[in-house]
């Protein structure tokens, strides 16, 4: 590594110097209470995966280059050099963390290792060693987000075809929409994710409820913030909240993506509208009788998985649990459970870069602990957590039907119709209203 | 009387580095709060969502820095001595400052610091736990020099106090070194009077007393630049938690 490479990066590490960055980098005691927070460790007992194994990566770097006791005797805290071996080692700090932040509910003081990882992550972008799939789907949205005009018909199209599966689960008023496109005034902005998986249920739930809503153009998941960019996570999340300010929308609904929920709720700032889960929308609903569930439709024993992002990390842990208790008499949680939840191992983008054998190896923990529960149904709210909970299920055979909870909820609706069939089939949507 | 080398050293330690070491203290403390104040701000919350009893967020944050409650649920043992230690630290504060003759709290004819002893004792034996595992794994893979060495000087300035505060008893004529001859010591500090603390702490004692000003002089330079500065930082990191 050259010099003006050294600088690069260390200029970015500066660039992350937040207050509360220094705080965790000269705080942390190395008193070892984290250490059994990672699911990781949990999984390997290797304490290189521990937050502050992970976190000592960084600050021995910071030590080196920002204090001045790293200059004068840099042994007392093993303060190193920066170079090619020691980014190897910044690799393995972002990427071996999902971001959890498990280990703040273990560490006296709180700190936030994702801070610190992301850190890392900014270096890695500088190094050019970042995963280059999570950099190209950044980039993909950003683009999206330029040329919104140009994809915007096609995107309609896409959606008029899923039209039908939506009125399958749910027979809405003739004349309606099933899935509504720029709707000025909404009442809710629903932003799902790039696949369809993530629309239909969504759709049939709002619809059974009557919600004046209006589907996003843009997908909710932030590969920016899994690759740690921070500039692109704004473009990226500015994207959807330009949208939300043309359609005056009164909510912004984050579809079961935590990571895209966490960044819309937490670090974007202000809005002149809300930001909730659709988790949250749909116990609203439950809990203004707007929509009702059949418990005969869900069969088995489920139990459900905090997403990490959503729970931990959004406050939302009564409102699945509170659907889920309308939706089936044998709900179990796992323990444990809500803030001390296990991570299911896929978050920080891992599910996404692939890295199979270590999210398999590194999440054995949470298939012991869905094992426990002895559910035939897994759900979650998170399609990270799905994704990774599905390959869990696979490797090993944990023998479960992983679930998204809003599908569960889908396929429970009450058709208060279903005794008298609709007159008229429901037109599907023909134009775009803009 | 003629003055030896030796004195003129001890003479430094207790009279000037004592200042030196105040000033030293209070300059790095400054320099390192203010470096982190100086840094931006971070636009968005950190914060997760912890169940909790107590309703306002950042009365729940001085709880959380005030009584360490996830030490006390993932590591008991642990959390007993960090609790020990600091209510000790609290402790030999307010019995160092009952020295001083003008804020005495206690009996002024009273011989004893406040705990008798006790005190001194108690974190001798915590600082020795936490030291101790720091040579286990996993704790051991993780800790560096600066861990160890700032533990080893914490026992070694607890543990000349607690040779000062037993040991000085041990002559036949009662003690040596009485709680009223320290008081006079710091009181001519806190007056600056640049006095020879010789003249007011006389016996053998008197090179033993000088080590540990010494220790406690090391530790109070030493403090601003360590990962001690906890100590004022805890209430702001746990208020990044819950705020």
């Amino acid at each position: 590594m050259d010099d003006n490479e050294k600088k690069k990066l260390l200029d970015l590490f500066a660039s992350k110097l937040t207050r509360a960055a220094k705080m965790y980098l000269e705080n942390c005691t190395r008193c070892g209470v984290c250490v059994e927070a990672c699911h990781v460790y949990a999984s390997s007992k290797e304490t290189r995966y521990t937050a502050v194994g992970r976190a000592q990566n960084i600050r021995r770097l910071y030590e080196k280059y920002f204090k001045s006791s790293g200059k004068v005797a840099a042994w007392l805290n093993e303060a190193v050099e920066l170079d090619d071996e020691w980014m190897e080692k910044i690799y393995e700090t972002a990427y071996t963390c999902t971001g959890c932040r498990r280990c703040m509910t273990f560490c006296p003081f709180g700190i936030d290792t994702q801070l610190i990882q992301s850190i890392a992550k900014l270096m890695l972008i500088g190094a050019d060693m970042e995963p280059k799939v999570l950099s190209m789907l950044a980039d993909v949205s950003i683009t999206k987000g330029q040329n919104i005009e140009a994809t915007k018909e096609t995107f309609a199209e896409a959606v008029r075809r899923l039209e039908a599966e939506v009125v399958e689960k749910w027979r809405g008023e003739a004349g309606g929409d099933a899935i509504p496109l720029d709707v000025q005034d909404a009442d809710v902005l629903y932003v799902a994710l790039a696949g369809k998986h993530s629309i239909i249920p969504a759709a049939a739930i709002m619809n059974a409820a009557g919600e004046r809503w209006s589907l996003s153009y843009f997908e909710a998941v932030n590969f920016g913030a899994f690759v740690g960019h921070p500039q692109k996570t704004k473009e990226i999340a500015q994207r959807i909240i330009s949208e939300a300010e043309r359609l005056r929308a009164k909510e912004v609904v984050i579809c079961e993506c935590g990571t895209a929920y966490r960044v819309m709720k937490h670090m974007t700032g202000e809005h002149p509208f809300k930001v909730i889960t659709f988790v949250e929308l749909i116990a609203r609903y439950l809990r203004e009788g707007r929509i009702q569930l059949d418990k005969s439709k869900t069969k088995g024993r489920i139990t459900y998985h905090d997403p990490c992002q959503i729970a931990r990390n959004g406050g939302i842990y009564e409102e699945p649990r509170y659907i889920l208790r309308l939706l089936t008499d044998d709900f179990v949680d796992m323990v444990p459970n809500r803030q001390a939840n296990w991570c299911c191992g896929g978050g920080g983008g891992l599910v996404v870069i692939g890295e199979k054998d270590f999210r398999m190896k590194s999440a054995k923990v949470k298939a012991q602990q869905v094992q426990a529960t002895h559910a035939n149904i897994l759900c979650t709210a998170c399609e990270n957590c799905h994704s990774q909970l599905t390959d869990l299920n696979e490797h090993y055979g944990l023998g479960v039907n992983v679930q998204f909870l809003s599908n569960l909820v889908a396929e429970a609706l009450v058709q208060e119709e279903a005794a008298k069939p609709a007159e008229e089939p429901i037109p599907l949507r023909t134009s775009v209203n803009w | 009387m003629r003055v030896t080398m030796t004195d003129k050293i001890l003479y430094f330690i207790m009279v000037p580095m004592v200042y030196l070491a105040f000033a030293w203290f209070l300059v790095g403390s400054v320099v390192t709060i203010s470096g982190v104040l100086k840094a931006p701000k971070l636009p968005n919350t950190l914060r997760i969502f912890p169940e909790t009893k107590v309703r306002s967020p950042r009365l729940a944050a001085v709880v959380d820095a005030l009584t360490l409650p996830t030490v006390r649920i993932h590591k008991p043992l642990l959390w007993f001595f960090l609790i020990v230690f600091h209510l000790g630290v609290g402790a030999l504060l307010l019995a160092h400052l009952d020295l001083i003759p003008q804020i005495r709290v206690t009996s002024a004819d009273s011989p004893h610091m406040i705990g008798y002893g006790a005190v001194g004792v108690v974190l001798t034996i915590s600082v020795l736990y936490l030291l101790f595992r720091r040579f286990k794994t996993p704790v051991r893979e993780f800790s560096v020099p600066s861990d160890y060495l700032l533990l080893f000087l914490l026992f070694c300035v607890f543990l000349t106090g607690d040779v000062i505060s037993w040991g000085n008893s041990w002559s036949p004529d009662g003690f040596v070194i009485t709680k009223q001859d320290l008081g006079l010591y710091l009181s001519s500090l806190v007056q600056f009077t640049f006095e020879d603390p010789r003249t007011v702490l006389s016996g053998s004692h008197y090179p033993l007393v000088a080590l540990h000003v010494l220790l406690a002089n090391l530790f109070l330079m030493v403090l601003p630049f360590s990962k001690i500065m906890h100590s004022f930082f805890a209430i702001p990191l746990a208020t990044l938690r819950r705020v």
